[in-house]
């Protein structure tokens, strides 16, 4: 692409973004608010006894006596200005929380995707070099099978197989706690507690990534410019990754933007199977407790992850093809 | 693990020889073991509490955390008798309306500052007041409250009231700095989010969403107490993962529902694990299945009768709770005080409870079916939703269909509380004493639309009038014969179902010692536990 | 039709996924037959280990019998997946011949629609909306719908952008046809091969998303379902790995069948296309 159109394409790209996290914000919102049940009851019902007295102040706190819009408009203004409210289950700012959270949902998240895409591209290609191999079967085969089974259910075979009968690695948490570490040791912990989930969550973006890889490359391969390179004596290493791979790679750098929410969705799953303290499993437990500024703040910002690392990919697009269409 | 009560008399009498006393007797638990210095005991907490100021926050987990930190005048032992904690001795008027404690001296706050009468009489006129409704019910009976000394307190209520005594435990009425919160909004004050208290440990550390960690008072009142260095909580919120941590020994106490019921028979058979169900005398859980009066047939006696009736209460606890815990026979539990062993319900019997029925005018359809209820299922986790589905199939027995709902927490406390359910589950601690834990869900003034009154509707004269007796009644003598009569009227008009005597498992490393020594269990400042080496 | 099954024939392993996919439903019609009675009835000892006092595979913690469990579960895990796919076909295919067949402002309109749906993280949704809305069958069907759509809008606008501009469109148009008779009559049915194999992908992973929500407790609480099993199965897995090994095995089975089917589908659809595997929605 040229650069001096790349500004205009970078600027429109923003405004869009901008635009669809303020939608998620609103519909959020609305959405949260459609629940029956009020953060008051629920205090009240966990603190084994109450009165009218302490439900009153309860919704008080936490602002329920206003009228609707009067909430939301408070919240957009306040998101607006990167504050994302107070938790008074948890007695601490909302942005608070998720920052304390969100490292370990991104490393978690971060590991899982990095395995998926490398793995499922190498394997993806590999299958797609030895069409009809026995090695092109396998990956086919393995592939088929993590895109099969239930994410939670992986889970649980790894953490039977290593942790319990191997006893190789620890089966939850994310450091171990209680022993004096530093350096190189804290990493080597917190990796040996990575492995697991991050291998869980990443299985089945694997599958999902080899397929994807493995029938873009055959169809790019059937194309005429391939065809041209191959008749020229162009050598057939060098056509798979100059030609081939580079091409097929646009499709799953689309699907990686697609799949970024999904990966934040798989995480609740993972991290609740394998009590890792992110934001995933912050989610799932603000919604058991009706924690409405949490829930409405994780949202918000696993929205801002998404549209960044799909403007991320947009971005990477028109990197890799050059013949791409920006705007 | 049990308790032996030497010297220790009715709460009117004792004074701090007794309590001593006991302590000894505490040490004396870990059997010609020496008590060790150091160590750092990894514990687990379900679910993380959301802030661990006592008071403030009141549920499970903060209860077991925040007594490590924050003391009561008083704890409790197994019979329920009272153990001096930061009051050494108390004196109570033979018409139990005059409290007066003398409190111990040289206790100091975490922050150094002495603990003096100022803070108890803020602690319970003012934060507690504010903050707690359950304390709120009972201390607005207190006319005044004064401090002749810096170490004394005296209290004098509007009427006698025996189980104010009940109140003084760090779990009901903890005691908190006056010069942290005077003057501040006690739920945002800047203590709330690094306490403060008088207890064996302090604040140290919290990562959320992973663990809390507390660390040694040095300056602790207690010469050479506690003997750990540290306690650590390790947020774990799936279970198979807890358990797996106590077995490869990465934690050495798990307490309240952390362990499954199916998981516990596994604990026992392990050697160097410790299960015990014992430290819940004071709480004494009571489940049941919670009936909407207004809901037709429930209203009817005899349909209560014949769904009690259709329960086998053995299975409950055989099955579903794995031995933990046992049938409940009666509205109080057995280990709350007045409890009367003579009078229980009758036992699971389906040909009667489908007589029962068919005399009340129900008669099963082509599918056998008399009347369909719809069921809100606890949302307190598996064995629950287990429960649920064994009372469907059970009532299914004498043609009741019951249809399942399932809820989270906050709808299931909000329906309940705005009485739009049919049946559900519940359990509620009863505090020691039916005034305190059982009155509030059977009197007829107090049926309100909040969690834990009485949100059935059952109204029955009588009942009101005997627990209003009991309540203000100024012996025990006279208080036994009036919760005698009530136990009799509730289990023949069954207006809840009465289902178990809870008990949770704590399972616990065998080197850890001194662990349940009261009745408050996992619940206490922990000051005596030791890692044996 | 038979020369679609010879295309179909070719793929050995889409002939296997049907086969299996045919046992799942005929485990489905035969659940009553072979299981009489309901799937909830402790009907057995608990935790009795598979094949013991004739309990194939084995009971669950209150003795309820797993095999019984699972063929009435194979009745409601394939109705969830086929009304859910149903309703988010009804909502794609609307969306997605609106978009492709006006196209400029309802294109637009319907696509950036289409995008947010996609941009909040599917999962999420599922498990916000199920909550909110308390877990039942319709709760739970209607969650999966909703974030199954996005995929079939797009894949049916696509569609329609290409045939919009064909003879045979442009020729109704002469005709006078209404647009709704072109959309439906002409349009559709050509338009029709990637809609199929895009459902039976569909089904698959709505039959995963209702086993991932029931594990996470989501579940409707008075149908027997394989996530529920799971569900129920996964906490006692070290004490009785059978409670959740089978029914995870089930779904295993049914999805994997679901997709093979998929691909099978996609070659005898779409000969020029007969090498591509790539079927992720």
């Amino acid at each position: 692409m040229e650069a001096s159109r790349l500004p205009g394409f970078l600027a429109r790209r923003v405004v869009k973004s901008v635009l669809v996290v303020l939608a998620i914000v609103v519909c959020n919102f609305l959405l949260v608010h459609a629940a029956p049940g009020d953060p008051a009851s629920v205090m009240a019902g966990q603190s084994g006894a109450a009165d009218p007295l302490f439900l009153e102040q309860l919704r008080r706190q936490f602002g329920l006596d206003q009228p609707f819009h009067i909430q939301l408009w408070v919240y957009l203004k306040s998101v607006l200005s990167l504050d994302l409210g107070f938790s008074h289950r948890q007695q601490a700012p909302v942005a608070q929380l998720i920052a304390e959270r969100l490292p370990a949902t991104l490393l978690l998240t971060g590991a899982a995707f990095i395995f998926a895409v490398g793995g499922g591209v190498a394997l993806g290609a590999l299958a797609a070099r030895r069409v009809g191999s026995w090695a092109d079967s396998a990956i086919t085969a393995l592939a088929l099978t993590f895109y099969a089974t239930p994410l939670f259910w992986v889970g649980l075979m790894l953490v039977l197989v290593f942790s319990v009968w191997l006893e190789w690695l620890p089966s939850f948490g994310m450091s171990s706690v209680g022993v004096e570490l530093h350096g190189m040791a804290v990493v080597w912990d917190v990796a040996q507690h990575l492995l697991l989930p991050a291998l869980t969550l990443g299985l089945f973006y694997l599958a999902v990534y080899a397929r994807l890889t493995r029938a873009t490359m055959l169809e790019v391969a059937d194309q005429d410019f391939v065809k041209t390179a191959r008749a020229k004596g162009v050598p057939e290493g060098r056509i798979t990754r100059a030609h081939i791979l580079r091409n097929a790679l646009l499709p799953v750098i689309t699907f990686a933007g697609i799949q970024a929410g999904q990966l934040v969705g798989g995480s609740i799953l993972v991290e609740t199977v394998f009590a890792w303290p992110g934001i995933g499993r912050l989610a799932f437990e603000a919604l058991l407790a009706r924690d409405y500024p949490v829930l409405l703040g994780v949202f918000f910002c696993t929205s801002v992850i998404v549209v960044l690392f799909n403007l991320a990919t947009d971005l990477l697009y028109a990197v890799i093809d050059p013949r791409v269409e920006v705007g | 693990m049990t308790v032996r009560r030497r010297g220790l008399m009715g709460g009117a009498l004792l004074g701090a020889g007794a309590a001593s006393n006991f302590l000894r007797a505490g040490d004396a638990l870990a059997q010609g073991v020496q008590p060790r210095r150091g160590g750092t005991l990894q514990s687990i907490l379900t679910p993380e509490p959301p802030i661990l100021q006592i008071g403030v926050n009141n549920q499970g987990p903060t209860l077991i955390v925040a007594p490590k930190m924050f003391e009561g005048l008083l704890t409790f032992t197994p019979t329920l008798e009272p153990i001096p904690v930061l009051a050494t001795s108390w004196t109570i008027s033979p018409d139990n309306k005059e409290f007066v404690f003398k409190l111990r001296e040289n206790v100091t706050w975490h922050d150094g500052r002495p603990f003096t009468a100022e803070d108890v009489i803020f602690s319970v006129m003012k934060f507690h007041m504010e903050v707690a409704p359950r304390a709120r019910a009972i201390f607005s009976l207190i006319e005044t409250a004064e401090a002749p000394d810096p170490h004394t307190v005296r209290f004098v209520l509007k009427q006698s009231f025996q189980p104010f005594l009940l109140m003084f435990d760090a779990t009901a009425c903890a005691m908190v700095a006056k010069h942290l919160f005077d003057g501040q909004d006690y739920r945002t004050a800047p203590a709330v989010q690094r306490p403060v208290g008088t207890g064996p440990f302090r604040f140290a550390e919290w990562q959320r969403g992973n663990f809390i960690r507390l660390e040694r008072n040095p300056t602790y009142w207690q010469e050479g107490k506690p003997y750990l260095d540290n306690i650590i909580y390790r947020i774990v919120p799936d279970s198979q993962s807890r358990r797996l941590a106590l077995e490869s020994g990465q934690v050495q106490l798990t307490s309240a529902s952390d362990i499954e019921p199916f998981d516990v028979p596994a604990m026992r058979s392990r050697p160097n694990l410790e299960v015990s169900t014992q430290g819940w005398e004071y709480f004494s859980p009571l489940s049941w299945v919670e009936l909407n009066h207004r809901v037709a047939p429930l209203g009817d006696a005899r349909v209560r009768q014949a769904m009690s009736l259709a329960i086998d209460r053995n299975f409950i606890a055989q099955r579903l709770w794995f031995g933990i815990g046992k049938p409940a026979t009666n509205p109080v539990a057995s280990t709350t005080r007045f409890f009367d062993r003579s009078v229980a319900l009758p036992a699971h019997n389906i040909r009667e409870a489908n007589a029962l029925l068919d005399a009340a005018g129900h008669r099963p359809n082509a599918q056998g079916v008399r009347f369909t209820l719809k069921h809100l299922v606890l949302p307190y986790g598996e064995v629950w939703s287990r429960l649920a589905e064994y009372l469907r199939q059970s009532l299914r027995q004498v043609g009741i269909a019951l249809e399942l709902e399932s809820t989270d927490a906050g709808s299931w406390a909000r329906r309940i509380g705005n009485w739009e359910y049919e049946t559900s589950v519940n359990f509620v601690y009863q505090f020691g004493d039916p005034t305190l834990g059982v009155e509030r869900t059977y009197v007829s003034s107090n049926i309100q639309k909040v969690t834990f009154t009485n949100t059935g509707g059952y109204s029955n004269p009588e009942v009101d009038e005997l627990f209003a007796q009991a309540r203000t009644a100024s012996t025990a003598a006279e208080r036994q014969t009036a919760f005698t009569a009530v136990q009799r009227i509730l289990v023949r008009d069954v207006p809840q179902i009465w289902l178990m005597e809870m008990a949770f498992p704590t399972i616990s490393d065998k080197r850890l010692r001194n662990v349940i020594t009261t009745g408050l269990g996992v619940h206490t400042n922990f000051a005596d536990v030791f890692l044996a080496s | 039709m038979r020369d679609f099954w010879r295309r179909y024939r070719r793929n050995k392993g889409a002939v296997v996924g049907l086969a299996l996919l045919l046992l799942v439903f005929a485990l489905a019609a035969a659940a009553p037959l072979l299981f009489p009675g309901s799937p909830w009835d402790m009907a057995g000892a608990p935790f009795l280990p598979p094949g013991e006092m004739g309990m194939l595979l084995g009971t669950d913690s209150l003795g309820r019998d797993v095999a019984a469990g699972i063929a009435h579960g194979a009745r409601i895990s394939l109705m969830v997946g086929a009304v859910s796919t149903i309703f988010a076909l009804g909502v794609g295919v609307s969306l997605g011949a609106i978009a492709g067949y006006l196209g400029g402002f309802a294109d637009d309109l319907v696509m950036r629609f289409t995008e947010f749906f996609q941009t909040i993280p599917s999962f999420v949704l599922a498990i916000l909306l199920v909550a909110i809305f308390t877990p039942s069958i319709t709760s739970v069907i209607a969650a999966i719908a909703i974030v199954s759509w996005p995929p079939v809008a797009r894949v049916v606008r696509a569609e329609f952008l290409s045939l919009r501009g064909r003879e045979f469109v442009q020729a109704a148009e002469v005709l006078g046809k209404s647009r709704l008779s072109i959309v439906v009559g002409d349009i559709l049915p050509n338009a029709l091969s990637p809609i199929i194999v895009l459902a039976s992908l569909m089904v698959a992973s709505a039959i995963l998303l209702e086993s991932a929500l029931s594990f996470l407790g989501l579940g409707d609480p008075n149908l027997m379902t394989w996530g529920f099993l799971i569900g129920s199965g996964r906490s006692v897995i070290r004490l009785a790995w059978w409670m959740s090994v089978f029914p995870g095995l089930a779904i295993f089975v049914t999805v994997l069948s679901l997709n093979l089917v998929g691909e099978g589908l996609s070659d005898a659809l779409n000969p020029r296309l007969a090498r591509q595997r790539g079927g992720a929605a």
